[in-house]
């Protein structure tokens, strides 16, 4: 059965001036889908979560969220939508409950809901602390707790865990596929490639406003995976890596009936690799 | 009553803000004490009676003070620290409109405003059985209305709160020292006519005299022209670029 569509991207492009933002953007977001954009610094990761959440205006193309032209959407859209930019800020001067409380007022949000999206954060025994004294992880957590207190349909994230501390991230990571779980669609921008590739249903790989490839992150690096190799570390300590063949096969078996191997991987490519073979970029810039 | 909700939610968020962002909220405080103490200095030779032009200019001076230092500063400056925090676009991209963040952001600075102006008049020395409260009201409520609008000009301009304060600065020289020094010069003293803080001025004179204020026409069209300016102005920039240039 054809899952529910809820935004659509036909041929979007985007100029400023002189200089081409987008070219040709093509993609869809399903219901309870994860839909990473992975690029550089300036890729036009940015741009596009504006365009599609109204604040900006493509130069061509179409663009379609939960029904509704981008280029009609007004405030309404955003009691169905979430959005997480890479500043998103807190109020400072309030304590945690109160940053939730007023955009629960906005929204309609009954106190109940505050209290159980505080919990889902982990800032619950936090609620009557100054906003502005929560460590930068906790902050983030918040900035998040908001975006999903009204259960949006979709969440836009843009650079979610950038600059988090890595049991920070795992956490954010975790309640993402919580949220995916219920059913919340995630459009994800970030230069993390392994994050992508753990959370991520589809990538879109975008070089200089273009995207350069597209679909689920396995498929994308089996796809460029054309010359098969192994890596054995072996119980003397020495690291081999070995191309696809009769007589890999053999050494492999071989050693593996002697109880010789210590680790074996497949060296498949990552989805940076896969970038980089694309557009001769690297990705964590 | 969505709209309702999302008016008190903004006008809430902006009232905690600016009334724990003690730079600013120092500046009513200024203004009372200020006068306060001008009336205790100016007071000590006379046993604390003042003479009507004293009161006047300390009733003036009050009532300017507030009407610049309040309207512009903290719209202003409240405005520039959503920036400076990055709450203002989220704020935006949270369903709130135009209009109901443009409301929310001056509902607490008017009715301060307004109502710091009345403990000014009660502290001035003018006696409160002189001044006629109703026009007092109205005058300082349509004076604390354009303020307000001038801040968010000043805030829509700036990027952030130091920037609020340069842009703030110069406007308020200008409502603020052309009134009170217009009893010393001639020219200055047209000019303020021509300022809504000039209407007040002449209106805190008046009081002080025991005469009671009758609104002239020229009073009405400043009044009601420079809130229609400060809109407009206002309007040019937020169709220009929101309240946050991208």
């Amino acid at each position: 059965m054809e899952r529910d569509v809820l935004l659509q991207l036909s041929h979007i492009s985007k100029r400023y001036h002189m200089e081409t933002a987008l070219k040709d953007i093509n993609i869809t977001l399903h219901k309870g889908e994860i839909l990473g954009f992975l690029g550089p610094s300036g890729a036009g990761k940015t741009t596009t979560i504006k365009i599609i959440t109204g604040q900006l205006r493509q130069t061509s193309g179409e663009g379609k969220i939960l029904g509704v032209d981008t280029t009609n959407i007004d405030d309404s859209i955003y009691e169905k939508i979430g959005v997480v930019s890479d500043n998103s800020g807190i109020y400072e001067k309030m304590t945690v409950w109160q940053n939730l409380s007023m955009f629960a007022k906005i929204w309609r949000v009954p106190n109940k809901r505050v209290e159980e999206t505080l919990r889902q954060v982990g800032l619950l025994e936090h609620k009557k602390k100054q906003a502005g004294k929560l460590s930068k992880g906790q902050g983030q957590r918040l900035v998040l707790a908001r975006a999903v207190l009204h259960k949006p349909r979709i969440l836009f994230l843009d650079e979610p865990t950038s600059g988090l501390d890595p049991s920070t991230a795992v956490a954010i990571h975790k309640m993402l596929l919580d949220l995916k779980e219920e059913g919340m669609s995630i459009f994800l921008t970030t230069h993390n490639m392994e994050e992508a590739a753990k959370l991520c249903d589809n990538v879109a790989l975008l070089y200089q406003g273009k995207i350069v490839e597209f679909g689920p992150p396995q498929e994308i690096c089996l796809k460029y995976n054309k010359k098969k190799r192994y890596q054995v570390l072996l119980n003397s300590k020495k690291e081999v890596v070995l191309e696809q063949s009769q007589e890999t096969a053999a050494k492999i078996s071989e050693w593996m009936a002697n109880d010789e191997i210590q680790r074996l991987h497949s060296c498949e490519p990552t989805l940076e690799s896969v970038f980089l073979q694309v557009t001769g970029s690297a990705l964590n810039i | 009553m969505g709209n309702i909700n999302k008016l008190t939610a903004v006008a809430r968020i902006k009232w905690i803000c600016i009334s724990r962002n003690t730079a600013i909220m120092v500046g009513p405080v200024i203004t009372v004490a200020m006068v306060l103490a001008y009336k205790v200095i100016y007071g000590m030779n006379t046993d604390g009676e003042l003479s009507p032009i004293l009161a006047g200019m300390l009733l003036s001076l009050g009532i300017s003070m507030n009407i610049c230092m309040d309207g512009f500063l903290m719209v202003g400056t409240a405005i520039a620290e959503e920036k400076e925090k990055h709450t203002l676009r989220v704020l935006m991209t949270s369903s709130i409109t135009g209009v109901q963040y443009f409301i929310g952001s001056i509902l607490f600075p008017f009715a301060l405003t307004v109502g710091v102006n009345f403990v000014v008049l009660a502290v001035s020395g003018v006696s409160i059985g002189q001044a006629s409260i109703v026009a007092f009201l109205l005058l300082s409520a349509a004076a604390s209305l354009i303020s307000c609008v001038i801040g968010m000009v000043v805030g829509i301009c700036a990027k952030n709160q130091m920037n609020a304060n340069l842009i703030a600065y110069p406007l308020m020289l200008v409502f603020m020292m052309v009134p009170m020094f217009g009893n010393f010069s001639e020219g200055l003293h047209k000019l303020s006519g021509f300022l809504f803080t000039g209407v007040l001025t002449e209106m805190a004179y008046g009081f002080a005299n025991g005469e009671p204020y009758v609104a002239k026409p020229l009073d009405i069209a400043v009044l009601v022209g420079e809130l229609v300016i400060s809109i407009l102005v206002f309007l040019i920039l937020y169709k220009r670029n929101g309240f946050e240039k991208d």
